[in-house]
């Protein structure tokens, strides 16, 4: 669920991405008096080394044009490179390294307005010993009071950082394109601390390149989902909006074909209280509303409420499902064991006192109960935690509002068609009750198959199904609920 | 029962589908207010444009949050002078009308304030005025609107716009643009109480610094030197990052005759932020205390500022004309001037033009100019000098003793290249 939730997340980027003009191609994402840094960390076991890029935009260049003359490119480059040897600090445990300057590169390259730009590159050294443990401390004081790009990144051989607020790899490869992400703030990394241990290990990827699981209900899913939002994102028109819900129907039916929709759980409950096909239709329709609810609740909480993660409340919601489908195995356990006792009132009374019993207990618990043995197969379970029960399981399966139903409401509200949104979304309920209300019909069918013949094994089975079931159901409530625990923390 | 179940379930469904409509109509209500306001706080600032990056990496339909992180984005490079923020600007106001090309006031609003800040005011005055047929309660349309009209030269519109934001919107941006507008009229002590409700309606640094700034240049103008002082240093203690306060604290140096402290102030200013303005402003001083090579090395960098600026889609011809009279080409000046003049009268533009034909040997037609810059009351040393200079070559010996007094009574130490060449021409004019 998280996972496809941060799927979604990421597609949606891309979309924004490629629907873009392509920007304007300038050198510097600064503008034309920036100056622009990068420094490359090596990490060693017994030295540090920086690489370092300084990429100066049009009018620094012009600025600095005497000062190159004065003194040549090369001596320049010499002392540019000691400005910033003394700016760049980098401390192991405290120790700050003492930098070998090597000047490595002056050149001129073609900028705006038939101007220049200067791209000025050291090499910094230092000894250390990383071969234990330590803690690296960078901090880049180069022409601090400059608008410009800063970047660190940092690499370790034979030592590995761990966990590092850096990447390993530069962004702009090395200052020379720079991302145009309209949803990016120019970098502006100027320190950064961390641990280093021995060993090889390349900095860990972060977790949300993690791909979409593999298999082929899933990919299915995802991409009928990028065409919805597609959709929801183009121009409005009767046909698409037909297609759209089609679409929502189709999609629903299959987000609930997913496993995690409590299926297993409705198939052991209506086996366990030998259910009808009215029951697995009363879960269709509570799995309805209660997801066409939540998404629009949680919409609306998100939309509303900007800072509130999407992830967590689909975490805690998950938690909220789990236990509910747990506390209706609870209640069916409860149930099948106090069946398992004799001597309960009731039996005493319709066995013994026939129709005279009226007179020794109120009129209406009587009634009721007359009424209830008279029309049901099993004479305990009481029609309305019978209902609740079922409610419950409905509830529970339609609790965790589908990320991509969320995210194609999100995103008809941001297009200001709300109403488009909704109906979306009711769409995309119907479309998982009537999966769940297939399979739930499909496994009464096959129940009903089995005890046409009756056989002596499986009628031994079935006195047992009852309370073997309901611990089935608190067992999967369980697991929902754990698993939605860790996946939240 | 089965047909009151279905009663029960049409009833949460029309409930459901309400709730989807208030949800609409919160949404809806949104639009009024989501663009931001022209003065919004820098800190604040950082973190509604983190917070709409965020957002939108989600809701990439979202065409509300896209304006406001359009122009939030504009509020950013006026804020730290970074122009790369122009292009995502505009990447992402555009996106916000892809998304919804009608009734998407807000995403033409922060396209209007993009344009004021490129320069293009027609461009902006046009779209403020749609932005405004969607929603005429827009007090920031209105704001985009008094900026275009002021740069424009047409003083009316410009006032009625801004007492429009006032009505709508009372607070820091419209007392901002409030006080501008009364400075255009001369009105130089109501400009200044205005001024400071704007100040006691900021609250961060960079709104403090950009009021305290701008309470200054008020001081300054009249040639209240401490008062100028003052304000620049209050505002420098607030947020030293707001560049501009370093041009007045150097100026209001040179003035107290600390001219070391006001080079090295302009060399700082310039280094971090080389605006063909401030460059100009630099080249003058240090041409002023004979540093001829120093001031042609910060002309050339001016040069280079202006083509950059025109190669990156803009005009500023205005700049081009104020350079050309600092490199003593009058003839190039006056061309320049009269195609910004052919776009805007503004009383800047007049004055230079006037300025400009002056030097060109152009007086009669020189003084014409001048004389428009002062047309709406405006009382500025310079303007005032120009027309009086203009007024002496003509032989208009009265009038030039009354205007160039009148300049040294504003502000005796104007500029550091022409306020002597005024003090010069009246005793010789007999008058001080």
């Amino acid at each position: 669920m998280r996972r496809l939730w941060l799927g979604l997340a990421g597609l949606g980027i891309v979309g924004v991405v490629l629907a873009l003009p392509a920007a304007p191609a300038s050198a510097h994402p600064l503008g034309n008096f920036s100056v622009n840094q990068a420094l490359a960390l090596d990490l060693h076991p017994t030295r540090v080394r920086v690489a370092a890029v300084v990429d100066l935009a049009e009018l620094p260049t012009l600025q600095e044009r005497a000062a190159v003359a004065a003194e040549s490119g090369v001596g320049y480059n010499a002392r540019a490179c000691d400005a910033l040897a003394h700016d760049v600090a980098v401390r192991v445990n405290g120790h700050r390294l003492g930098w070998t300057v090597r000047p490595t590169g002056f050149e001129y390259r073609p900028g705006n307005a038939g101007l220049q730009t200067t791209r000025i590159t050291c090499a910094l050294e230092a000894n250390t010993d990383l071969a234990v443990p330590s803690t690296v401390d960078v901090a880049n004081g180069y022409r601090a009071d400059r608008i410009g790009w800063r970047e660190l990144t940092a690499t370790g051989h034979g030592v590995h950082p761990v966990d590092p607020p850096i990447p390993a790899r530069s962004v702009s490869d090395g200052l020379r394109t720079y991302p145009t992400d309209l949803l990016g703030s120019p970098l502006d990394q100027r320190s950064a601390r961390f641990r280093v241990e021995p060993g090889d290990g390349i900095a860990a990827i972060g977790p949300a390149t993690q791909a979409n699981r593999g298999d082929p209900v899933s990919g299915w899913v995802a991409g009928a989902d990028r065409v919805l939002e597609r959709l929801v994102g183009g121009r409005l028109t009767p046909l698409v909006g037909l297609l759209a819900v089609v679409l929502a129907l189709a999609l629903g039916a299959g987000h609930a074909a997913l496993p995690g929709h409590g299926k297993t759980v409705m198939a052991a409950y209506l086996a366990g209280r030998q259910g009808r096909p009215r029951d697995a239709l009363v879960v269709g329709a509570t799995v309805t509303l209660t997801h066409t609810g939540g998404v629009l609740v949680l919409g609306l909480l998100l939309t509303t409420a900007a800072g509130l993660a999407g992830e967590v409340v689909l975490g805690w919601l998950g938690i909220a499902s789990g236990i509910l489908v747990a506390a209706v195995g609870v209640a069916m356990l409860a149930a099948a064991l106090r069946r398992r006792t004799p001597g309960h009132h009731h039996h005493n009374h319709d066995n013994h006192h026939g129709p005279s019993h009226d007179h020794h207990h109120g009129p209406s618990h009587d009634h009721h109960h007359s009424h209830d043995h008279s029309h049901d197969h099993h004479p305990h379970s009481a029609g309305r935690g019978r209902r609740l029960g079922l409610i419950g399981m409905g509830v529970a399966g339609g609790l965790v509002p589908s990320p991509s139903a969320l995210v194609v409401l999100l995103g008809a509200i941001g297009l200001g068609q709300t109403a488009f949104g909704v109906l979306l979304v009711i769409a995309y309920g119907v479309g998982m009750a009537g999966t769940l209300t297939a399979a739930g019909l499909l496994l009464i069918r096959l129940r009903d198959r089995f005890s046409a013949r009756p056989r002596r094994t499986l009628t031994r089975l079935a006195r047992l199904a009852p309370a073997s079931s309901a611990a089935l159901v608190l067992c999967v409530g369980l697991g929902l609920a754990s698993r939605a625990a860790i996946g939240l923390g | 029962m089965v047909r009151r179940r279905i009663a029960v379930v049409g009833l949460a469904a029309l409930l459901l589908t309400g709730g989807g409509g208030v949800v609409g109509l919160h949404h809806g209500s949104d639009n009024v207010d989501a663009a931001p306001a022209a003065a919004a706080p820098v800190d604040r600032l950082a973190a509604g444009i983190a917070r709409a990056q965020q957002r939108l990496r989600v809701v990439p339909g979202d065409y509300v949050t896209w304006a406001a992180l359009g122009s939030a984005y504009v509020e950013r490079a006026r804020i730290s002078a970074d122009p790369s923020y122009y292009p995502k600007a505009e990447g992402a106001l555009r996106r916000s009308l892809t998304v919804r090309s009608d009734g998407n006031a807000a995403a033409l609003v922060g396209l209007g304030a993009l344009a004021n800040a490129r320069h293009e005011f027609a461009a902006a005055r046009d779209l403020a005025r749609r932005a405004l047929r969607i929603d005429p309660y827009s007090a920031t349309a209105y704001g985009v609107l008094a900026d275009a009209q002021t740069q424009l030269g047409d003083p009316g519109a410009a006032t009625s716009a801004v007492q429009r934001m006032l009505d709508l919107r009372p607070g820091l941006a419209a007392y901002a643009r409030a006080s501008y507008d009364l400075e255009q009229h001369g009105r130089l002590a109501e400009a200044e109480s205005l001024m400071r409700r704007a100040l006691e309606a900021a609250v961060d640094p960079a709104d403090i610094a950009f009021c305290r700034y701008q309470l200054g240049e008020l001081a300054w103008q009249t040639g209240r030197l401490d008062a100028a002082s003052a304000e620049y240093s209050a505002g420098r203690a607030t947020d030293r990052s707001y560049l501009p306060l370093l041009a007045g604290q150097a100026r209001v140096a040179d003035a107290l005759g600390r001219t070391g402290e006001a080079l090295a102030g302009y060399a700082e200013l310039t280094v971090r932020y080389p605006t063909p303005g401030y460059l100009i402003e630099y080249a003058e001083l240090l041409r002023a205390v004979g540093q001829r090579a120093g001031a042609d090395e910060q002309l050339a960098l001016a040069a280079a500022a202006l083509g950059l600026f025109a190669a990156n889609g803009g005009t500023d011809d205005l700049g081009a004309a104020q350079l050309a009279l600092a490199q003593d080409r009058p003839a190039y000046a006056v061309r320049a001037a009269r195609r910004e003049w052919s776009r805007r009268h503004f009383a800047d533009v007049a004055d230079v033009l006037g300025w400009a034909l002056h030097q060109a040997g152009s007086d009669a037609q020189g003084l014409l100019y001048a004389r428009r810059a002062s047309a709406l009351g405006a009382r500025n040393a310079g303007y005032l000098f120009h027309l009086g200079m203009i007024e002496l070559a003509l032989g208009k010996t009265g009038d030039a003793r009354r205007d160039l007094s009148a300049a040294l009574a504003l502000n005796r130490h104007f500029s550091p290249r022409y306020a002597p060449v005024a003090e010069a021409a009246l005793s010789q004019l007999g008058a001080r």
